[in-house]
């Protein structure tokens, strides 16, 4: 996607990473997420597995970090496949 | 006993999609309905365009004018190969792809229209919302299947690539 430019932000903002979050909700299908992680991320079968696992559990996990343009996208990866996803600064 | 497999992947990449004729044309009129009425304002639509920046509604906003179009053409394009792909039995990576897209995205506007919770639940005949949780239900085995025969073509250790920004939506 065409991603706009961040605003101005002080250097500390900019250092900081933003993380990506995926929520648990009651439709998606365990091996549906599970699949999502592993094409989206590239992450061994095992690794997708376990953060969906955090998902259904605990509620949710991170399941990337970078920049805000590197987060922004994989947000807009994971909705367009349905998945319950948001971005906040790491604190 | 063993259950009939509906999706599996054959040795050239492509797969067997044998789905019956009748399912197939409900997930297409299904997916033609709510292509059509994708833009509208409704709170059944909610689960395809969630929230990004959830704790800063401004940034939001800015993603939601980006994003919104962009998530509306993926889907756009993806009802297109579902419908020209709906009679063919056998499917390259790409019309699977859309066709999982598209059922995930059908049992997510009925989901939230039925409020359904983790938990099975089993509806009387009579239920007003009977027929549309059979579908829905019906729509989770489909998704299971494609699903099973897409994973079977990715690598158990993952292949450690995350696509760069600025490409398509994968």
């Amino acid at each position: 996607m065409e991603v706009e430019e961040p605003e101005v932000t002080t250097a500390t903002d900019e250092d900081r990473p933003w993380v990506v979050l995926v929520w648990n909700d009651p439709i998606n299908l365990m091996p549906y997420v599970t699949f999502v992680f592993q094409k989206l991320f590239g992450y061994s079968k095992e690794k997708a597995t376990s953060l969906m696992m955090d998902v259904h559990e605990k509620g949710r996990a991170t399941v990337s970090s970078g920049t805000r343009t590197e987060a922004e996208h994989d947000v807009h990866r994971l909705h367009a496949h349905g998945l319950w996803a948001t971005m906040e600064h790491d604190e | 006993m063993r259950f009939r497999r509906y999706v599996a992947p054959n040795r050239d990449g492509s797969y067997r999609f044998e789905f019956p004729e009748p399912l197939k044309m409900l997930i297409v009129q299904l997916a033609d309905e709510l292509n059509q009425s994708i833009g509208d304002d409704n709170p059944d639509l909610a689960r395809l365009f969630p929230t990004a920046y959830a704790k800063d509604p401004e940034l939001d906003a800015g993603y939601q004018i980006l994003a919104r179009g962009e998530l509306i053409d993926h889907r756009t394009t993806a009802f297109d190969t579902v419908k020209s792909s709906a009679t063919k039995d056998v499917l390259d990576d790409e019309q699977l792809t859309a066709w999982m897209g598209v059922v995930n995205d059908l049992r997510l506007v009925l989901g939230t229209r039925l409020d359904v919770s983790e938990d099975d639940r089993e509806l009387s005949e009579d239920h007003p919302d009977a027929r549309a949780y059979e579908i829905y239900m019906l729509l989770g085995h489909v998704l299971s299947e494609i699903v099973d025969g897409l994973s079977s073509n990715l690598p158990d250790e993952g292949t450690g690539e995350r696509p760069a920004p600025g490409i398509d939506l994968g």
